[in-house]
């Protein structure tokens, strides 16, 4: 995976590596390399270290247009990882990261953002970024001189801002096409650049609005890729609004489900998968023997064409399957755990949800 | 031996160098704001209407020069300092008309606004960033013909040095009346700006407003192709002209010329140049007052800052 790179314009021995975060080469041992984990942001600044725990924080918040309500008493707390606001249109997702950044002001309740009310932390928007659901973008400039501004802007010096506008196309994959106009560009070069522009200033914490919308399936695919791999590898704490569950998996450790402006659920997301987890069992004779063994062992079960399907499976119930089928010596050709989908729980919730 | 390497990685790195903060953002947009004026890391066509109009405010002073050095002291019918504002007058105006919407309107129309508004900068910051950046360019066109013509007219004197002790208030005054010239040309289009997100509306209002009210003070005051005519048993005398209308006089034709914005700045060089005014429509205002043309400069320049603030006050909502 380290892919070996000379620096260019420069004599001195150093290796430079993508993917390998310290070195040490010895004349006697030889180069020895070693993976490091990146520290997360939030403990190497210690401004933020010694106040925040929790990045962002709604309480009771609330945002009414007219008679509409966008936002009704939401109440959670988002920490240091991957977060996924998850909800339908108008859930009140985006309403919430305008409220978070400062963009609009809350009816009433509060949204703090680094422990900061978004509208007051002028200087602690410097660790801040977010990308919109919208273009929001100049058409007649170049990505990278449009990252060096935005750089800039977000406080970093012209010198800094260069390097840190290239490095970032580097990693959103725009290396290339870095002095093209955006005007030119595709949509999901677009999107890139939004991201890049959303940590280009190297945040603490970033809003990502819809990240994938009008995406193709390749394109988010890569996406979700430059997504997980910013907030896993370097710490880079990310809140991410989709209607797409999709996302939500391939991305996201925790999730707040939103419904009509109101907290539905919350938790982590394997929680959401692996507590619900069922098994797939499939037999090549003696299927209602099998089943019937199965309920007397006082399991669940359900059948889905061939498959049959124990629900909510624990440590124990391997056990009793492995007992009922010796019973009535059936043969096994596939034991297999099944995860559910976010969309499958969500379905079915909406399935079995109470009429009103 | 040993050595010591180090490790870079070339894709996306932690940053922990200097943060300047709110500081840097103010002036990276003031700086943007004179890039995106002179297309500066933009295409090609980005650059051929500042050029252009930047040739125009130079042009005629580059002439003026040129007839200096042939025709000597003969040439003394060539506008000077004094008038050379009011010369450029209309390129200024359309400098500003076409600029100035470009610095608001597409942050606003592309929502680009957002991503400065979630970065360290208020959106006075930012208003304050694109006037200060617009007033910067506007200044620098009108101080560059007229430090042309200063020079040529220095170097055309049969004796510069003399040229130099008679003239050398015309210095202090040209840059002051640049300054007031500049602060007009900016605040006008800004506001008009800060009220479309479509650029060429914003142009089309501030030529529109300067033409049509100039057209009108024109129209009302001038007593060009018109005779006096006895009125009345009181004896007063009235304008009437050729085309069968009247001509406005008196007390009444200096309050309608004031209707002419694009006057407005031209009366206060002139008051600090001390010179007479030749436009038909700014000569009547001219008896009024100076206090008068000082309020009336005063509100054409603050009131369209207040707009442009109070627009862009309540811009997150």
């Amino acid at each position: 995976m380290a892919r070996i790179v000379r620096r260019r314009h420069t004599n001195d021995p150093t290796v430079y590596l993508s993917g390998i975060h310290s070195i040490q080469k010895d004349a006697r041992t030889g180069p020895q390399c070693t993976l490091v984990r990146p520290r997360s942001p939030l403990a190497t600044t210690s401004r933020y270290t010694r106040t925040v725990a929790i990045l962002l924080e709604a309480q009771d918040l609330t945002k009414h247009y007219g008679n509409t309500v966008a936002l009704e008493a939401a109440s959670f707390q988002i920490h240091e990882g991957v977060t996924g606001l998850l909800g339908p249109n108008g859930a009140g997702k985006s309403t919430t990261i305008k409220l978070f950044l400062g963009l609009i002001r809350p009816t009433s309740g509060s949204a703090r953002v680094l422990g900061e009310e978004p509208y007051e932390t002028i200087e602690g928007r410097t660790r801040l970024g977010y990308m919109p659901e919208y273009e929001a973008l100049p058409s007649s400039v170049t990505a990278s001189e449009f990252l060096m501004h935005m750089a800039q802007v977000s406080g970093l010096p012209p010198a800094q801002a260069r390097t840190r506008a290239a490095d970032t196309l580097r990693h959103v994959g725009l290396d290339e096409e870095r002095y093209r106009h955006i005007g030119e560009y595709s949509t999901g070069m677009k999107q890139r650049v939004k991201l890049a522009q959303a940590l280009v200033h190297d945040p603490i914490l970033v809003l990502l609005d819809e990240p994938t919308a009008g995406l193709d399936p390749g394109g988010r695919e890569e996406m979700l890729g430059l997504i997980r791999r910013t907030g896993r590898e370097f710490g880079i704490s990310m809140v991410l609004s989709t209607h797409l569950m999709g996302d939500i998996e391939r991305t996201a450790d925790r999730v707040i489900v939103l419904e009509d402006g109101r907290v539905a659920q919350e938790g982590a997301v394997t929680q959401f998968t692996q507590e619900t987890e069922d098994l797939h069992i499939e037999v090549d004779d003696h299927r209602d023997e099998v089943i019937a063994a199965l309920v007397k062992r006082g399991l669940t079960v359900k059948e889905q064409g061939v498959v049959i399907v124990v629900e909510r499976a624990h440590e124990a119930v391997y056990d009793a399957i492995r007992d009922a089928v010796a019973e009535v010596d059936a043969r096994l050709r596939r034991l297999a755990p099944h995860r559910h989908t976010l969309a499958e729980l969500f379905q079915d919730r909406k399935t079995h949800a109470p009429a009103g | 031996m040993h050595l010591q390497g180090e490790v870079y990685n070339l894709g996306y790195q932690r940053y922990d160098g200097p943060r300047e903060g709110r500081s840097r953002a103010r002036r990276a947009i003031f700086e943007n704001g004179v890039r995106t004026v002179l297309g500066i890391g933009r295409g090609p066509r980005a650059k051929i209407l500042p050029a252009l109009l930047f040739l125009g405010a130079i042009i005629p002073a580059l002439t003026f020069v040129i007839i200096l050095s042939v025709a000597g002291p003969a040439a003394d019918f060539l506008p000077g300092p004094a008038d050379y504002y009011q010369v450029v007058s209309i390129i200024l105006l359309l400098f500003g008309a076409i600029s100035a919407p470009e610095l608001l309107c597409p942050d606003r129309r592309d929502k680009v606004i957002h991503l400065y508004l979630v970065r360290p900068l208020t959106p006075t910051d930012y208003v304050v960033g694109r006037f200060l950046a617009f007033f910067v360019i506007v200044l620098a066109l009108a101080y560059s013909g007229q430090v042309i013509l200063q020079v040529g007219l220095v170097l055309s004197a049969s004796d510069p040095w003399e040229y130099i002790r008679d003239n050398w208030a015309d210095i202090p005054r040209f840059l002051g009346a640049g300054v007031l010239v500049a602060l007009f040309i900016t605040t006008v289009p800004l506001a008009a700006a800060a009220f479309t997100d479509r650029r060429a509306y914003a142009a089309s209002f501030v030529i529109g407003l300067f033409i049509i009210t100039t057209g009108m003070a024109d129209a009302l005051t001038s007593t060009e192709h018109c005779r006096e005519a006895a009125s009345g048993r009181d004896g007063s005398t009235r304008m009437v002209c050729e085309d069968g209308g009247e001509a406005v006089t008196g007390d009444a034709a200096k309050w309608f010329s004031l209707i002419s914005i694009r006057d407005v700045p031209l009366r206060i060089n002139d008051m600090i140049f001390d010179n007479e005014t030749d436009a038909p429509s700014a000569k009547a205002a001219a008896e009024l007052h100076d206090s008068i043309s000082i309020t009336w400069y005063a509100l054409f320049t603050a009131g369209p800052m207040l707009l442009v603030w109070l627009r862009y006050r309540r811009i997150r909502e």
